[in-house]
């Protein structure tokens, strides 16, 4: 058991960041985690309780109040299970310290019970606190006494482990059995693909639901018992904890026992395919070496600008390494989906629907919303996607090599920069077109929101680059690594929030109260907008070419 | 070509890695760098190519100091790093063809460099394969073409035969000799002592950060008399 714990902590620390910072950062790093937690987990699971709260109370007046908790539980064991399955296959077969624990003399359920906690507690602390916070919200609704909160605390620590144990015995019988997984690569973009797939198909269940909100839920909840008996097929103990939470101890015992009988059945599998699985894998890309005409590799040998080349070199490894194309680039993507769903659990009648008639109309405040909202996410996505937020922390062991070549910082800084902008740029101003031409909207108008886009994609990834600049995490064993637990990436998205919400809210007021007119703030906007452009590209000038000076490699 | 000159690095405050080290690397001179695991080799090399920057002293690279004409200093070095894992996402030729652009180098220059090199190393299958999926004797091979490809005037290799396999160090010896012949500087670090005796024309051995012997192995050898070089090496390293 002490070895246990031990070998634990040993993995936790290793994952996420302990470098020897100077206090200045220390402390620069604690602000930034208070800011997100306060900022951005506190609403999320406030948000939740509220949801839980009002759903359970309508359901109990239709009966079967207990459905809503359990499908949200369902719910978020679904998440963990497709997110975990990725995590679960890297950690367990493709980290680099695979190869330094697989020669020390312990049996494969050690190694896989000590992965698998550490695996489990620093995937889901976010999801702890959700689950806490619907929980509460189901507590408060019922009316349940002081204990039960024993139960919701035991409810939160354990509900992740039976998906988690679904991925472990996934990737354990998987890579007993094929040899084609056997390859980080092409295990991470299949895992890839599903989460896309799986996200795509909550979004089309969803928008398929005609409006959104918690009444409708509730009636559906209430109506349609389907999808719940299809889960409790698949997770057969939430009802067990469910009923545990309102004082049902044969339910707690029933929930505890399944809970430990699928850990001892996936230690056994452990015991029985890990270390089958586990010899004889590559990193990635062991393609055999053909024979080829190697005059004909050499005629490949051109000369290009410096610039040019260096660009191209950022762009291949983006699109190359399946961590950051899923994170990097096939992120873009994904927001539109998103807004669309919003746009269809709205109804057509509702807020965003008035809104795109009146953009479609030519009204001038809609125009003024579309602007700001084009900036806003430009500047988000561009932060999201952290091409410029992890740039120089993608360079990781590598990063000295930034520093002996003959180009100088800024023209680096330059180049990582552009390949953010293209990116990020590129994808905004598609989607304005888009727009445009959806809406029917003037051409001068949808020239000027793509100006707009652009500008805020060029201010918010010199700022992206400049935030990595400070403190760059260089050490990472693994690609997925240098994104997951970033916490440049993190700050710099929440700092961008932040300066969003402040443009758009003086913007408000002056609009509002001041009675500034539409086509000024617009112009104001795009003067704003230069002016930070300006100074994030001086910042990046002036500081991170002294920062990436300063750095020891 | 390469002046070193009073060179002190402290990391954060407390650890004097190099402490008041000169040293001087003429045209054609192949010198080797020793001295035991921890001595402060692997932190000269990084203020020599740029990487760190010193505390205090001066390093000039080609007649330009890296501090003040960085980029034509940098421009000067051919350098190959203590391990040779980067970028490995991409071919072989491609990490080529971008270092090529890198040190500006011509069309005509990089076909020839690249296929006399790639040809002497056998690598050339392997050059339109990933780098993910080389050895890393082969990585090495590879950071060896990429640092020559532009003929530089110095080249700096930090452990480079660690991982290469007879043949292949034996070619890397082989060129060092060439290269130097060629009237450039070549300065590489080695804890293994025999490589240093067979290649150099000058050996320089610090310890703990400190510079302890500058000069010919020969002269080395007449002061310690009857003893064999490895005997010395321990004794000036331990005491
Ligand atoms: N980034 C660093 N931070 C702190 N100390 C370091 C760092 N790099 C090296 N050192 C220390 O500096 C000394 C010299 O290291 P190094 O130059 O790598 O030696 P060598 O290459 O001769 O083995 C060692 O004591 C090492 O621990
Ligand atoms: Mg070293």
């Amino acid at each position: 058991m002490r070895l246990y714990l031990k070998f634990v902590h040993i993995l936790i620390k290793s994952v996420e960041f302990s470098d020897d910072e100077k206090k200045r950062k220390k402390i620069f790093n604690t602000a930034m985690a208070l800011i997100v937690l306060l900022g951005i987990m506190l609403p999320v699971s406030f948000f939740v309780g509220i949801v839980v709260y009002a759903i359970t109370g309508g359901l109990t007046q239709l009966g079967g109040q207990e459905e809503g908790i359990a499908l949200f539980l369902h719910l978020i064991s679904a998440f963990s299970f497709v997110f975990g399955l990725n995590v679960i296959y890297n950690v367990f077969y493709f980290s680099a310290d695979v190869e330094s624990i697989l020669p020390l003399p312990l049996k494969p359920y050690q190694i896989v019970s000590a992965k698998f906690t550490a695996a489990l507690i620093s995937e889901n602390m976010m999801q702890f606190m959700i689950v806490l916070a619907a929980m509460a919200g189901y507590i408060f609704a019922m009316g349940l006494p002081i204990w039960s909160w024993l139960v919701a605390v035991l409810c939160m620590l354990t509900l992740p482990i039976i998906p988690m144990v679904y991925c472990g015995i996934i990737a354990l019988v998987t890579m007993y059995f094929t040899h084609f997984i056997k390859n980080k690569d092409r295990v991470n973009k299949l895992t890839g693909v599903l989460t896309l797939f799986i996200i795509l198909g909550i979004v089309l269940f969803c928008g398929n639901m005609s409006d959104f909100s918690t009444d409708s839920i509730t009636q559906a909840i209430a109506s349609d018992n389907s999808l719940l008996n299809v889960m409790n097929i698949i997770l057969p103990h939430i009802r067990f904890i469910v009923s545990g939470v309102s004082g049902d101890i044969l339910g707690i015992v029933i929930y505890l026992a399944i809970n430990i009988v699928a850990v001892v059945v996936f230690l056994l599998l452990a015991e029985l395919m890990y270390f089958k699985g586990v010899i004889g894998i590559s990193g990635a890309g062991s393609k055999k070496q053909r024979s080829v005409d190697f005059s004909k590799t050499v005629k490949g040998l051109k000369t290009r600008a410096v610039s040019l080349s260096y660009f191209k070199k950022e762009i291949l490894i983006l699109v190359r390494t399946p961590a950051y194309f899923m994170n990097c680039v096939v992120i873009n993507l994904v927001w539109p989906i998103l807004l669309y769903l919003v746009y269809a659990l709205q109804g057509p009648d509702n807020f965003l629907g008035k809104f795109f008639k009146d953009l479609s109309n030519g009204n001038a405040t809609a125009g003024l919303i579309f602007i700001f909202c084009a900036s806003g996410i430009s500047v988000l996505i561009t932060s999201a996607n952290s091409i410029a937020s992890s740039s120089i922390t993608r360079e990781g062991s590598h990063f000295a090599f930034m520093k002996y070549i003959p180009i100088d910082f800024m023209t680096q800084i330059n180049i990582k920069a552009s390949v953010a902008i293209l990116i990020s740029g590129l994808g905004m101003i598609i989607y304005v077109i888009i727009a445009g031409i959806l809406f029917s909207l003037n051409g001068m108008f949808v020239l000027f929101t793509c100006l707009i886009s652009l500008f805020s994609v060029i201010f918010a990834s010199y700022f992206g680059v400049y935030m990595d600049s400070i403190n760059p995490k260089l050490v990472w064993d693994d690609e997925v690594n240098a994104l997951r637990g970033n916490y440049n990436i993190f700050y710099n998205m929440a700092l961008s929030i932040l300066l969003v919400a402040v443009l758009c809210v003086i913007a408000y007021l002056l609009f509002s109260f001041v009675g500034v007119s539409e086509i000024v703030l617009e112009i104001g906007l795009m003067i704003a907008l230069v002016v930070f452009c300006g100074i994030s590209y001086l910042l990046c000038k002036t500081r991170a070419t002294k920062n990436i000076y300063e750095t020891a490699a | 070509m390469i002046k070193f000159k009073n060179v002190t690095k402290v990391y954060n405050k407390t650890i004097k890695a190099v402490n008041n080290v000169s040293f001087e690397v003429r045209g054609g001179e192949i010198v080797g760098f020793t001295g035991p695991n921890g001595s402060g080799k692997t932190t000269t090399i990084k203020m020599l190519t740029g990487i760190l920057p010193p505390d205090s002293g001066k390093i000039k690279i080609n007649g330009f100091d890296i501090k003040k004409n960085m980029i034509q200093a940098k421009s000067s070095i051919g350098y190959i790093a203590d391990s040779p894992d980067m970028f490995l996402r991409l071919k072989g030729i491609e990490f080529l063809n971008f270092i090529a652009d890198v040190y500006k180098v011509s069309d005509d220059d990089r076909k020839k460099r690249v296929s006399e090199l790639a040809e002497r190393f056998e690598l050339t299958d392997a050059l339109s394969s990933p780098m993910m999926s080389y050895s890393h004797g082969m990585r090495q091979k590879l950071m060896v073409i990429a640092a020559l490809v532009h003929n530089p005037p110095v080249w700096i290799l930090d452990e480079p035969m660690t991982g290469l396999d007879p043949k292949s160090s034996y070619e890397l010896k082989e060129m060092m000799r060439e290269h130097a012949k060629k009237g450039n500087a070549v300065f590489f670090s080695t804890h293994v002592l025999e490589v240093a005796e067979k290649l150099c024309d000058k050996v320089i051995i610090i310890k703990k950060g400190n510079l302890l012997y500058d000069g010919t192995l020969e002269n080395l050898e007449s002061q310690h008399l009857n003893q064999t070089l490895e005997n010395i090496f321990l004794e000036m390293t331990e005491n």
